[in-house]
This record gives structure tokens, sequence and C-alpha cells, in this order.
């Protein structure tokens, strides 16, 4: 069996990080932070580190080490930091850093719609939350801490269920994808047949002119998608060149393409889930309403005991 | 041992095949991911930090997903990803909607509070 990695140096590498993340977790009295921080990130590091050994010359781009150091560095700093407006913003990070990786993967469009929808929309959202859904500090501390961020909830045994998945899955993973055969390579520009109006006569000119590839008294004869060629007639005959860059077919085309000829229905159900999530939660915000009369009570309750947050809590049932 | 000192991130023009030995290394960060998102539902007391930890796991899901997609040089998996997306912002919709109303209740975004909903 092909592994991909040695195992002992997998296993040493995700017990350091199992270790490192459970010493990260916020803990009351001593908080070992720092230390855990560096001991997951060398868990990591091992690890891939590892899987560089026994592969040097199919590496990754180095920029992916990069990415990938600040994606789970950054995803590491969400589920330790205590303060959850610090927590989102860790977040944004770790999408920026996945649109990097994204990009290494040539998935272009979809690492800019990530930072659109992820990084523009959905962690606004979690922002405007965190700010409306936060305790007013009391005036005595005015860096107060909640009581459910500065613990967490059994660290050690989560840590340690996380990582005995991680180790199954990773030793199925780099145990088998050794074996995978290697795909067969697609027809880079076969989608180009589909689309007559998009490599017509006048614009495949246009663009070999503007390249300098079609000369004075040359024409245009034909583009063959499936060996991505243009052929050019001149006065010593034809001659076959390759298709200009600007003409080949895009990622953001091959993805619209596969989305909308591929899977149209799907498309259907992604809208009725939105629809229904936004429905949901316009039935819930306007529930919201008959709360607000209530909190007012209660916040006038609390004045009127004159006391803080803490009394306020001790006052209600 | 031979580093590709690429300095453009993209490539121009179609990619080519990749290595299984190139796909693993994504496929741990995607797992890493995976498990870092799972051990914060799990420890984490805050409601909206759970969200968020959802959040990371989904993430995990598209970059296994549009690593296989470049592996195969398909691209399915990226279209799923735009899927993933619309699940993930329902999700956030919804979640957010919830914990704004739990929050009016209890006063208190703590986990603990809604102990008794366990049945």
């Amino acid at each position: 069996m092909d592994h991909l990695i040695n195992p002992f140096l997998l296993f040493l590498g995700l017990a350091i990080g199992g270790l490192g993340l459970c010493a990260a977790l916020p803990r009351r009295r001593v908080n070992p932070r720092v230390l855990g921080v560096v001991l997951g990130g060398l868990g990591i590091g091992i690890v891939l580190l590892g899987l560089g050994l026994k592969n040097p010359d199919t590496l990754p781009n180095y920029n992916f080490y990069i990415f990938a150091a600040i994606l789970l560095g950054s995803s590491l700093r969400v589920i330790t930091h205590p303060r959850p407006i610090y927590a989102a913003l860790y977040f944004i990070l770790a999408i920026l850093a996945s649109a990097g990786l994204y990009l290494l993967l040539s998935a272009e469009f979809m690492a800019f719609a990530l930072i659109i929808v992820y990084a523009g929309a959905i962690l606004i959202t979690y922002l405007f939350v965190i700010m409306l859904a936060t305790q007013a500090p009391s005036e005595d501390k005015l860096e107060a801490l909640a009581d459910y961020d500065i613990e967490a909830r059994s660290p050690i045994v989560a840590a340690l269920t996380g990582f005995v998945l991680l180790a199954s899955l990773t030793t199925m993973l780099f145990r088998g994808a050794g074996d995978l055969p290697t795909p067969e390579a697609p027809v880079p520009d076969a989608l180009l047949a589909q689309m007559p109006n998009r490599v017509t006569p006048e614009k495949v000119t246009a663009s070999l002119t503007r390249i300098g590839e079609l000369q004075e008294g040359e024409e245009f004869v034909s583009l063959d998608p499936m060996t991505s060629t243009v052929t050019i007639r001149g006065l010593e005959g034809e001659r076959i060149v390759p298709i200009p860059a600007e003409m080949q077919v895009k990622n953001v085309e091959e993805i619209g393409f596969d989305l909308l000829n591929g899977h149209p229905g799907s498309i259907e159900i992604a809208g009725v889930i939105l629809l229904m999530a936004m429905l949901g939660a316009t039935v819930l915000s306007r529930k919201q309403v008959e709360f607000e009369e209530e909190a007012k009570l209660r916040q006038s309750q609390a004045l009127s005991a004159a006391g803080t947050v803490f009394a306020e809590k001790e006052v209600r049932p | 041992m031979t580093f590709s000192l690429g300095l453009t991130l993209a490539q121009s023009g179609f990619p080519e095949l990749m290595a299984a030995s190139t796909l693993a290394p994504y496929l741990f960060v995607s797992a890493a991911l995976f498990v870092i998102g799972l051990v914060g539902f799990i420890t984490r007391r805050n409601l909206i930090i759970m969200f968020l930890c959802t959040e990371l796991m989904f993430q995990a899901a598209g970059l296994a997903l549009v690593a296989f997609s470049r592996y195969h040089l398909e691209h399915t998996g990226q279209t799923f990803v735009i899927f993933v997306l619309t699940v993930a912002a329902a999700e956030a919709a919804l979640a957010l909607a919830l914990v704004v109303l739990l929050f009016r209740k209890k006063d208190s975004l703590s986990s603990e509070e809604w102990r008794e909903m366990q049945g």
C-alpha cells in the first residue's frame, strides 16, 4: 500500500496539534494560549513537511503553505478568542486565505465570489448580530467578558475526539490518495463548439490582428475547438496557430455553462431555499416586536432595582 | 528537491493535470479546518461562535470540493461551492435571527441557558 506520509510522522504531528489546540482553548485560570498556538502550528507543520518529504517533486506552489498557515492559524483563533467580535474578524481573515487557496486551485471565479459573499455579506450580518446581542458592560468593568466566553466546555474531550477523527480521515486519505487513478486530460476549449456567437469570424480576426498573428494579405479560415487551434490562409498556403489567449474559454464561462447547462434544477432549489430563509427570517423578526415590550419591562424593573446587569440577573426568576 | 517558485498565483490558460500527492496537502488542510470547526462547535458556549464554527466547516467542505474539481479538471465541484454558499447564507440569516430572538428572551448568548430544550 502506498503511503503518502510516514504514519509515525503523521500521528506525531496530529498528537502535537491536538495538544496545542487543547491548550489554546479558553480557560479560566491557567491559560497557556501562546504555547497552544505554537504547538498547534508545529503539529500541522510536521504533517505538511512529512507530506513533502516523500514526494518532493510534486509539492504544491509555495504560496499554498503561506495561505494554509494563515487559514489554519486564523481559524484556530476563531475558536479560541474569547471576544466574539475578534473571532468574526479572524473568520474574515480565514475567508481571505481560503480565497487564496481557491486561486491556487485555479478557481478564480469562486475565489472572488467567496470574498464578496462571505466576507462581504455573511460576516457583516454576523458583526451586526454581535453588536445587537452583546451584554452592556457594567460600569466598574468596561472590558467585562461574559462567563460563557471565558471557559470552554470540556476542551480535552473535544480535542481528543476531533483529532481522533482527523487521524482516521487523514490515514485513509493518505493511504488511498496515492492509488487514485490519474484523470484523463479533458479538451481545454471544447466548450467553444457550443458557443457559436463567441467565436464569430469577425471576432477571431480582430483578436488575431490585435496580437499580430495575422499579417497583411492573410485571412482567418476556421477555428477548431477540439485542438485549440486556428487555421489561417496566407499567400503561401494555410498555417495553423494556437487560439489567442483572449479567445480561450475562461473559468467564469466554464462555471456558468456547467451551472446553467448541467444543474438548472439545483438553481431553482437554491432559489427556494433562499426564499424560505427570507420568509423565516421575516417571521422571526416580526416576533421580535412582541419581545421588545417585555424587554422594556425588564429594563425598567432593573433600573428601578437600581442594579447593574448582575443585580438584574438575580431579580429575574 | 525542486520548488516551483512561480511568482503568479493563478496560471494563465487551461490548468494542467495535478498529481495525487499535490492534491493531498489541500485535502489535509480541508480536513484540519473541518476538525477545528468541529472542536470549536463542541467547546464554545457562545451561540454566535458556535454558528461561526459551522461556517468554518462549510469552508472546509468547499475547499475539498474545489480541490477535487481541480484534480479532475471538472467544474462541477466549483459549481457546487455556489450551492454551499447559498446554504451558508440561508443558514446565517435564519440562525442569526434566532440568536437575536433568544438573546431578547434570556439576555444571554450562552447555549447552556437553553438546557431545558434537550427533551
